[in-house]
């Protein structure tokens, strides 16, 4: 379950996001992708030119007034068509007004759907545009590949208003749409716009999604991207950026053989732990779905993995993996606790995967519900 | 087979001759500014130390660092127009968007953007406006742009912008430069584009180096064919540098690799290159150097090229050693090429690391009894620190937990200890101080393939085939002898997130150079 309300402390909003953040919030976003959610390097460069005008404030969704109206922007679509047809800042602006329009209110703050991979920077670029504030928060806790993978699906809200826009303003608009349907109509949409669009989705009234979505997500990612640059300036051992991470260290080896996806079956990685010996199979879709360490299953969806290169302790995505490559495997602490009933949605079976699950994340510092803290 | 390589670097201009496997002889000379000042010195010296015939070489390869130096010091670049096609996307992010101030002033920061483009399918974004195309490039050359750098969103699936506005600038304007992104970079349009906007940047100086190596090398009575090292440690015609010589980039790390894989006669080691100042550590597999696989910011320009991977430390012959308190200190500080007047073992009065080296007995090296006063506990602290960073270093770069050899080149490689932690053997070759000529006078022609294909399950090994004969082609094409090429690397990725077979897929080949007639 995510968090209630009794247990988060009063609101207190972050400072503002400003262009001298956005290295620490990508670096943050990469690891939280688990291996997919996109590159998130032309997100950042948009970001840093958007932010040079006027920073923006980032609020928790409790903070605003409680009928605010919070639209969820991001990107949907092909890392490789983002990375050949880029993205217009205006696209997202289009989408969340839209959205708003067709939602009859006006749009108060901007929301994250997944603080994973592109989508953790796409949320700021729409923000900026349009003068809003950005929630503290997403819909995912990490990035997955499908738009109902969202604690919004699990609370049973329905995503629309959904608003699509392609380059050259072109805009497709659902009204209304069954969860399960929402999937199939962004990907036919998608498709017809060249593959990848701006996305305005989940219009919420902040009192709802203060309830139902994950909190400090902005923060975290913020805090998780500062500890990670410090890592790599350190360069130290594995051991090393899994402390500074708060991360479980899973293994840290060469790959030895990569066997790609066939369509939607997962393909997998072989890497051999060159401390131990011990030999690792890490599953991966777009992302990477479950590490097994000796035939025991360490790690698997929705927890969030990541893939470091141990020399320039860079992430590294699902396809950027090489054979000969050499890899440290984290399980990054959670950002929020998915209710066993979200299983099917977003665990092993989601994604094609029949493994005996791992042992829920250990207890962490402090006891209780990890929290992030966020800022430098 | 008699073999020319040089290497051109800021500092040296090394020569060899190499008949088959072995070393005829090596020089060393000083580069000129004109570049071609120092080939003339280096051929001349060879020419006196083997007696070589000039007549009798079948090769010139030639490793330079000129045109990425020109590019880091931001001289002798052309005006330069940018131009992109890709309206109404892609405008947030306009063409030099990503660099360095002093760069697009360097080239003249021509950035114009054009309607069209293709989408990952091959269907067009928007249709080619000729009217418009035209206007920017009036407006282009108008404001000084004598090179032109072209790019379009998806070219490497389907490159009919670029062709189409190539014509219209080979009409407009005959024989001016145009550098299309399709045929230079890889699919990411930012790194594809800033390739081609610094290849286009430096044609110009490529024309000009180019003919003064030509002319150079006749001039010498050497009547062969001359080649230009490339990122990837093969060759590339010198007619063919003049159209992109941007491919010479990471010549240099890449060739030192090769030269001392050759030399040490081992495939797959670490090597370590100890120059005055660094120390640059690489790993070769195969006889290739590992590649980067994250992108290459050259000069502060965000590029995707494949570069070799190296990893660079602050330590060379020339570093400063301090020796304090608080600890030994070796580098980054170094006295560099001023190391034979500052050197205490050369009678200069600062103590650097090649002092540290001989006073341990690591070499021998100037007069050793003007560090014979030095404190031994100084000596083996300083030592110390080389060798843990070295280690280091080593041990960051092999690709296996076991111990890999090491070979250690460079000026400086006297530093590197016997014994080094993680090193299977340390291997120190003849002639490692010239590993980079030599690099380049082995080296083979390679051809390469990089696109987006759709492939259909059942098809799959037609389109693969179809791919590696591409480069087989690319590479005979480029000078290899037909039989002697081979696919050294494939690689097949699908692309993510997209319904449908695009698969990104990557064939290289690598063959033998053909020298044709009669003294093949």
């Amino acid at each position: 379950m995510t968090r209630t309300s009794a247990e988060a402390p009063a609101p207190v909003s972050p400072a503002p996001l400003t262009a001298a953040r956005v290295p620490a919030l990508a670096a943050g976003a990469t690891l939280l992708g688990s291996g997919g959610g996109g590159e998130v390097a032309t997100g950042a460069l948009l970001l840093s030119r958007e932010l040079a005008g006027a920073p923006v404030p980032l609020v928790p969704a409790a903070a605003q007034a409680p009928d605010t109206l919070v639209v969820h922007a991001g990107l949907v679509g092909a890392p490789d068509v983002l990375a050949e047809r880029l993205a217009d800042p205006d696209d997202f602006a289009h989408a969340v007004r839209t959205a708003a329009e067709v939602a009859g209110v006006r749009a108060g703050a901007v929301g994250v759907i997944e603080i994973g991979g592109l989508n953790a920077v796409v949320a700021a670029v729409a923000a900026a545009r349009l003068g809003l504030p950005l929630v503290d928060g997403d819909l995912m806790g990490r990035a997955f590949p499908r738009i109902d993978q969202t604690v919004t699906a699990v609370a049973g809200v329905d995503p629309a208003p959904l608003v699509l826009v392609g380059p050259g303003g072109n805009t497709v608009v659902v009204r209304e749409c069954a969860r399960r349907l929402a999937e199939r109509l962004l990907r036919a949409n998608v498709l017809a716009l060249g593959g990848a669009a701006a996305l305005a989705v989940h219009p919420l009234p902040a009192a709802r999604l203060a309830a139902i979505g994950v909190r400090g997500s902005v923060s975290a990612c913020l805090g998780l991207g500062d500890r990670l640059l410090a890592a790599r300036e350190a360069g130290g051992t594995p051991e090393d950026l899994a402390d500074a991470l708060e991360a479980e260290l899973l293994a840290a080896g060469r790959v030895e053989e990569i066997v790609p996806r066939q369509d939607l079956t997962p393909g997998w990685a072989t890497v051999t732990d060159g401390r131990t010996g011990a030999v690792v199979r890490v599953d991966l879709l777009d992302e990477y779905l479950a590490v097994t360490v000796d035939g025991v299953t360490q790690a698997a969806v929705p927890q969030i993995i990541a893939a470091v290169d141990p020399r320039g302790h860079r992430p590294l995505r699902a396809d950027q993996l090489r054979t000969g490559g050499h890899l440290i495997l984290l399980r990054l602490p959670p950002l929020h606790t998915w209710p066993s009933e979200a299983d099917p949605l977003v665990g092993p079976p989601a994604f094609g995967l029949d493994l005996t699950p791992p042992p829920p994340t250990g207890p962490v510092p402090g006891g209780g519900t990890f929290s992030w803290r966020g800022g430098s | 087979m008699l073999r020319l390589g040089i290497d051109v670097g800021g500092t040296n201009t090394d020569a060899v001759l190499i008949d088959g496997d072995r070393v005829l002889g090596a020089v060393k000379a000083s580069t000129t500014a004109d570049v071609t000042g120092g080939i003339v010195t280096a051929i001349g010296d060879l020419r006196q130390a083997t007696g070589f015939d000039p007549a009798a070489v079948h090769a010139v390869m030639i490793g330079t660092t000129h045109f990425i130096n020109a590019l880091v010091e931001g001289e002798r670049l052309a005006q330069t127009a940018a131009i992109r096609f890709g309206l109404p996307a892609t405008r947030a992010l306009p063409p030099l968007v990503d660099w360095p101030d002093r760069l697009v002033t360097a080239i003249g920061g021509h950035s114009h953007l054009c309607h069209g483009g293709h989408e990952y399918d091959g269907s067009p974004i928007a249709d080619f406006d000729e009217a418009e195309f035209r206007a920017v490039l009036d407006r282009a050359v108008t404001a000084g742009a004598t090179s032109f750098a072209l790019s379009s969103v998806f070219s490497p699936v389907n490159a009919e912008f670029e062709n189409r506005a190539a014509e219209i600038i080979a009409e407009q304007l005959p024989g001016a430069p145009v550098s299309l992104s399709h045929e230079i970079g890889r699919m990411g349009l930012l790194g594809r584009e800033n390739a081609t906007v610094v290849n286009a940047a430096l044609r110009g100086l490529a024309d000009q180096v180019a003919t003064g190596l030509l002319r150079t090398v006749a001039e010498a009575g050497i009547n062969a064919p001359v080649f230009l090292s490339q990122n990837d440690g093969t060759l590339m015609d010198v007619d063919y540098a003049r159209r992109y010589p941007v491919a010479t980039f990471a010549s240099g790390p890449t060739n030192s690799m090769r030269g001392a894989a050759f030399l040490s006669r081992l495939p797959s080691c670490a090597v370590v290159d100890i120059g005055g100042t660094t120390s640059d550590v690489g790993i070769l597999q195969q006889g290739f150097p590992r590649e980067a696989s994250t992108d290459v910011n050259v000069a502060g320009v965000q590029t995707n090229f494949r570069m070799p991977d190296v990893l660079s430390i602050g330590i060379g012959g020339g570093s400063h050693v301090v020796h304090q308190a608080s600890g030994t200190a070796v580098g980054p500080a170094s006295v560099g090429y001023r190391l034979a007047q500052e050197a205490l073992v050369f009678g200069g009065t600062r103590l650097t690391a090649t002092d540290i080296a001989v006073a341990g007995g690591r070499a021998e090296v100037g007069d050793a009894s003007l560090v014979a006063h030095l404190d031994k506990s100084v000596v083996d602290a300083a030592l110390r620190v080389v060798d843990d960073r070295l280690a280091e270093v080593v041990d960051r770069m092999r690709a296996s937990a076991e111990p890999v050899p090491v070979v250690a080149v460079g000026g400086g490689s006297i530093l590197v200890p016997e014994d080094l932690a993680g090193a299977s053997r340390v291997v120190r070759p003849d002639h490692f101080a010239v590993a980079n000529a030599i690099g380049a006078a082995i080296a083979q022609v390679g051809g390469e393939v990089d696109r987006v294909y759709s492939v259909v399950p059942q098809q799959r090994d037609t389109v693969l085939d179809e791919a590696r004969q591409e480069a087989v082609d690319r590479a005979v094409a480029a000078g290899a002898r037909p039989g002697s090429v081979e696919i050294v690397d494939i690689e097949e990725v699908p692309l993510a997130y997209l319904p449908g077979n695009a698969t990104r897929i990557r064939v290289k080949a690598v063959g033998e150079l053909s020298l044709g007639g009669s003294r093949a």
